[in-house]
């Protein structure tokens, strides 16, 4: 009943076919069940929902006064569901792509073969803001430079899947997409088992296993000590570090717990300096050490990265993955698939152009109010043009930062995302409505390369917003890869 | 000559929290490496944590009971005048040896000043709200080794001590304000009981919470110490018998007392009491007898072994209460004893930081700071 | 490095750059003595000069006090960096380089003619793109591009007369005052105090360089002081290379006005002073009291 009205407008939904006839088949059931909903029953399972997420800490925390709120990253009860054959292509094409950012950054790290060929500019590279000079010529242990990986993903309006850009530092959100698989489970019970989704709770063993692997080869067949290493209480993703930490069974630290003692690093705890084998540290490399990097970094560990270099700990991800974190590298990505494995990019990138690249810089500039504009280098939806709903005096002064700083800016035609039913609370009580949506599922690189089925479904929750980050008005969604095609 | 001295060994230095000690220590190169790469560990910082969240729960639940009780008798002694209410309160603030910071912010020592610095002063590191917070801000730092419901409880009780709600009724009906307070603490402490995991943590949340305990029970006794010297004759009279009754109350030892002992209250039978009960769970024999339990599971020595001098001190004590008389320490001196027993509880507080925690800091926190090796011009 | 003076106190010009190979031995001390006793200090250290084709590192012994095991790795710069670290509390720190090394005869033969155009070849711009952009000390702003303008002119005709002209310039300007500024002072602050010593004249002449499109890289390292005063402490010394296209990197003196001939000895090449640092690091404790440097080069055959 509540679907009833639901309008698809002019984009690609997951659920609907063109113009909101049909359902598309995978989403049959789903629709059957939601058919049966009132809004009454939505807002009941909807409460115990949020409740469960308050009370578990399933949280991340604003903070505007050293209290800190804890806010829930608003989930919605209706999952997005993708076909197995669709996956399929989905898992091949992000296989495709971390085999060959982990040979770029092999590569730039060492001999440089791609920029001597002249694929990429060299300046693209040697210029990056998180190229760790200090690095060249080291050897991360089995050559493994990306273990943790998310690479978010959105579908066109022809329902084309894209690929917007990879996570490469400390991609977040892996405890999110546990934990509302773990909701959905509880408010669709019936819904769930009939449906035969892939399950998404191996994720926790499968990285111990990859962080396991990863251990420095002087350790020999004993068992290595892996641990968690968190800015702490105050980061606003900490629920999620404590979360991964429990579920994996390895203690969670702090940059204060650790202390490197002849080149080796240990923790401190109540039976003496234990050895730290494996660091899956969620700092960024330029807070890891403040001897070697910022050295007003209190977060860091004084010794940790002369320990890294003399090979006695191995840290996932390794240190200079930020290279390929840039926008402008994403650029390349194509091209970095194509020489390195002599294959066409199974998932293509979304239309980009370089402002740092003359011709691109003049289309830039000619069409400013139709494209949007991302500042290279930062995270989070910042920094960022929307042409075509932006002020005059926005476009000029990205026009006067783009001439400034070209090396600094991509631009992108708008894409219209897909849209999924959502539920939106409205005066009238509440119905669905289509909201925008990406996908980011993970990939983990250890002895092999996996895929966890599905991933994070973020959704902006505004009403025509395409910006479906934590920190600016999203939400998320559970995630349902199905064993078959419906 | 004794001198009516109150200056009882200064509760443990806390600088701001004691939450922040962690970032002053650094093990040095002494420390035994271990060589367990499979067991589970716990970090220092987290039992530092644990300890001291223990710690100023207890402690803040005692401050509140002293304080309720002491409100009450002064209503049966309206008419103190400001001298008679100095003498009374004073020892309750050396008690905590707080005095000079008291003097720096009142004029004079009567109910009102002494229970609002102890209850809402935040200038006072001892004071409940203090408290409080201290064990708020080291319970945040191990969020994830505590449950949901112990750090809410804990999260509650603080958010209304800073109401203003709580203010009001501190001042309309303290009895109420405190009787909350004590009831956070026991929801805390029962839920711990209840609900967290019975690792080596659990044994820093019992070292702290009996430690604390111990400590407290010597400072109500040595309040009154003096009319128990055997020289001085019985002070005796209906203020006495009323103080002597706040005592037991203070350590929540009325009714457990009278069971025991159906005769009036005498002091040499309270001190007794509150010194040896094996049945009363806050007698200081209770307290020191679970201390010295959790202290061997959690070094997994034997009962006749200890880690370090301060260990054995404990130890030692303890053998010898179990068969000392009170008799014998009135003669020597109650004070002296109880001072004795202060004494040996802060060096065991030593012993568990130096041994499980962290080694000592050079100096003092300044000289913690991390510094960059000065550079070289090139000429 | 006191740069060679006469008696009058003016720094000279040498007659011509030394050609002939000279076996040098060199101590480099560095000391810190800190307020009480402070611990977990982590170092690393460029003090082991390179081999390359115009010098060869024949002996080097590296010693620390308190001792603590030492280990090295190249940097990107292929320099050597030695790293340890002293756990337990110490009072001070002693590191000491001791090197015997012998420089070599160029041996390229004569700087080839270098053009505007042979800078703007692709292999240039972007193989030594890190040497030709802003770098920590040497920022290329508009009062660095300003200078540059006015040392030169007329912009580049020949990589390696134009270097030396820029030099001239600055030899003309600036004023080697020590004490003027400290080891952390920026380009664009010795551009305003017209003063500084060899690291500052270095950084002014990298930011000339860089903003006239020449690939210019900073040299730590020593030089035989032949008008050394007896008992005069030196210290380590800093000049620059440029990147002439059809020949390699040649080295430029900017306090001595001078290239860098036998006489000098390399210990770190990078983009500025924070990528050669001698010795850094940091530690836990109140803090440093006093540093020391001595430092002698002594010509042994």
């Amino acid at each position: 009943m509540l679907l009833n009205n639901y309008q698809t407008d002019d984009f690609f939904d997951e659920m609907f076919t063109e113009g909101g006839n049909g359902v598309r088949p995978h989403y049959q059931r789903v629709a059957d069940r939601l058919q049966l909903l009132d809004s009454a029953e939505q807002r009941r399972k909807q409460t115990a929902v949020d409740l469960a997420f308050m009370r578990g800490g399933v949280t991340f925390t604003v903070y505007d006064d050293d209290q800190g709120t804890e806010r829930i990253f608003p989930f919605d009860l209706v999952p997005r569901v993708i076909p197995d054959t669709e996956w399929q292509r989905i898992e091949k094409g992000l296989i495709q792509r971390i085999t060959a950012l982990n040979l770029f950054l092999h590569d730039i790290y060492h001999d440089q073969k791609i920029l001597k060929d002249r694929i990429i500019p060299p300046h693209y590279i040697l210029g990056a803001k998180h190229f760790r000079r200090e690095f060249m010529g080291f050897n991360v242990p089995k050559d493994i430079y990306v273990h943790i990986c998310g690479t978010d993903l959105i579908r066109d309006r022809e329902g084309n899947y894209l690929v917007l850009e990879d996570n490469l530092r400390c991609p977040s959100g892996a405890s999110y997409m546990l934990e509302n698989r773990a909701a959905l489970k509880r408010a669709f019970p019936d819904l769930y088992r009939s449906a035969r989704v892939q399950p998404v709770d191996n994720y926790a063993a499968d990285l111990r296993k990859v962080l396991q692997y990863v251990s420095p080869p002087s350790l020999g067949s004993a068992q290595p000590n892996v641990v968690l290493m968190t800015p702490g209480v105050f980061n606003s993703a900490y629920f999620e570090h404590s979360f991964l930490a429990r579920q994996m069974g390895i203690p969670i630290v702090e940059g204060r717990d650790l202390v490197v003692r002849d080149a080796r690093v240990y923790m401190r705890t109540t039976s003496g300096l234990v050895p730290v084998d494996v660091i899956y540290r969620r700092i960024d490399d330029d807070f890891l050490d403040p001897t070697v990097f910022r050295s007003d970094s209190l977060l860091g560990v004084p010794g940790l990265v002369h320990a890294y270099r003399s090979g006695n700990v191995s840290l996932a991800n390794s240190i200079g993955t930020g290279v390929a974190d840039d926008k402008v590298v994403y650029y390349f990505v194509p091209k970095i698939i194509k020489y390195y494995l002599g294959e066409d990019p199974i998932l293509p990138n979304v239309d980009t152009y370089l402002a740092s690249e003359p011709e691109d810089r003049v289309f830039i500039l000619e069409n400013l109010e139709k494209l949007v504009v991302k500042s290279a280098n930062e995270a989070g939806g910042y920094g960022m043009l929307m042409g075509p709903w932006a002020s005059k005096e926005e476009i000029e002064s990205f026009r006067v930062q783009v001439r400034a700083n070209p090396r600094n800016f991509i631009a992108q035609h708008p894409i219209s995302l897909s849209r999924h039913p959502t539920w939106c609370n409205t005066d009238l009580g509440g119905g669905f409505e289509g909201r925008h949506v990406d996908l980011r599922p993970y990939i983990l690189y250890g002895e092999k390369i996996t895929v966890t089925p599905g991933g994070l479904t973020r959704v902006a929750l505004r009403k025509g917003s395409l910006v479906v980050n934590s920190s600016q008005g999203g939400g998320s969604k559970d995630t349902w890869v199905l064993h078959g095609d419906s | 000559m004794v001198t009516l001295k109150f200056t009882a060994t200064s509760l443990h230095p806390l600088p701001a929290s004691s939450f922040r000690m962690s970032e002053l220590i650094i093990p040095s190169v002494q420390k035994p490496i271990s060589n367990k790469r499979d067991s589970l560990f716990m970090l220092s910082r987290v039992a530092n944590s644990l300890y001291w969240m223990s710690r100023y729960i207890e402690r803040s639940e005692n401050v509140a009971r002293l304080l309720d009780v002491n409100l009450q008798l002064m209503l049966d002694f309206a008419d103190f005048d400001e001298a008679q209410l100095e003498k009374h309160w004073l020892p309750i603030l050396c008690s905590s040896g707080d005095e000079k910071t008291f003097f720096k912010l009142y004029q004079k020592a009567d109910s009102e000043s002494v229970t609002e610095f102890l209850t809402f002063s935040e200038e006072n590191p001892n004071s409940i709200i203090s408290c409080l917070f201290s064990a708020r801000e080291n319970a945040r730092q191990v969020r994830d080794q505590i449950s949901l419901e112990m750090f809410e409880t804990l999260n509650e009780c603080y958010l209304f001590l800073k109401s203003s709600n709580a203010r009001e009724i501190w001042q309309t009906g303290a009895h109420d304000f405190y009787e909350q307070i004590k009831k956070y603490s026991h929801l805390f402490q029962g839920l711990t009981g209840s609900t967290f995991t019975r690792n080596e943590g659990y044994e820093f949340i019992n070292l702290g919470k009996f430690l604390e305990r111990a400590d407290k029970t010597t400072r109500i006794l040595d309040l009154k110490y003096h009319i128990l010297l055997p020289s001085v004759s019985d002070v005796g009279g209906a203020v006495d018998a009323a103080q002597w009754q706040a005592i037991l109350r203070s350590a929540s030892a009325l009714e457990a007392y009278r069971r025991f002992h159906v005769e009036d209250i005498l002091p040499k039978k309270v001190a007794e009491f509150l010194i040896f009960s094996p049945t009363f769970p806050r007698s200081l024999l209770s307290c020191m007898q679970h201390l010295d339990e959790d202290l061997h599971r959690l070094s997994g020595n034997e009962r006749r072994e200890y880690k370090s001098a301060e260990e054995r001190a404990f130890c030692k004590l303890l053998s010898d209460m179990n068969f000392m008389t009170i008799e014998e320490i009135l003669k020597s001196g109650l004070h002296q004893f109880l001072q004795l027993v202060q004494t040996t509880l802060d060096r065991l507080d030593d012993h568990i930081y130096q041994e499980y925690m962290y080694h000592p800091p050079v100096d003092t926190q300044s000289e913690i700071l991390l510094h960059q090796q000065q550079m070289q011009q090139q000429q | 490095m006191i740069p060679e003076s006469s008696s009058s106190g003016q720094v000279i010009r040498s007659q011509g750059p030394w050609t002939e190979p000279i076996l040098l031995s060199i101590s480099h001390l560095t000391s810190y003595t800190y307020e009480g006793a402070v611990q977990d200090s982590f170092n690393e250290a460029r003090l082991q000069p390179i081999t390359d084709t115009l010098q060869e590192c024949r002996d080097f012994r590296f010693m620390i006090d308190p001792a603590s095991s030492v280990r090295d790795y190249p940097d990107f710069y292929a320099n050597c960096v030695h790293y340890f670290d002293v756990p337990h509390p110490h009072e001070s720190l002693e590191v000491l380089a001791e090197s015997e090394v012998q420089t070599l005869t160029e041996t390229r033969g004569p700087v080839p003619e270098a053009g505007v155009t042979s800078l703007q070849d692709p292999s240039v711009k972007e193989y030594h793109f890190h040497f030709l952009h802003s770098s920590e000390f040497v920022s290329l702003g508009a009062d660095v591009w300003r200078e540059a303008v006015d040392a030169l002119p007329a912009g580049v005709s020949d990589v390696w007369n134009d270097t030396v002209a820029i030099g001239e310039y600055i030899h003309r300007n600036y004023k080697y005052t020590p004490l003027a500024t400290t080891v952390n002072t920026r380009a664009s602050e010795v551009i305003k105090k017209k003063q500084g010593v060899c690291q500052d004249f270095a950084h002014l002449m990298l930011g000339l360089l860089r903003t006239h499109g020449i690939p210019a890289r900073y040299v730590s390292g020593y030089f035989l002081n032949q008008h050394k005063l007896p008992g005069e402490i030196e210290a380590s010394h800093a000049w620059l290379e440029v990147f002439i296209p059809g020949y390699g990197w040649k080295g430029y003196d900017p306090t001595h006005r001078r290239e860098a001939d036998t006489r000098y000895v390399k210990l770190a090449v990078g983009r500025d002073y924070s990528d050669i640092r001698p010795v850094g690091g940091t530690f836990r404790g109140k803090g440093t009291r006093k540093m020391v440097v001595e430092v002698s080069v002594q010509k042994i055959s």
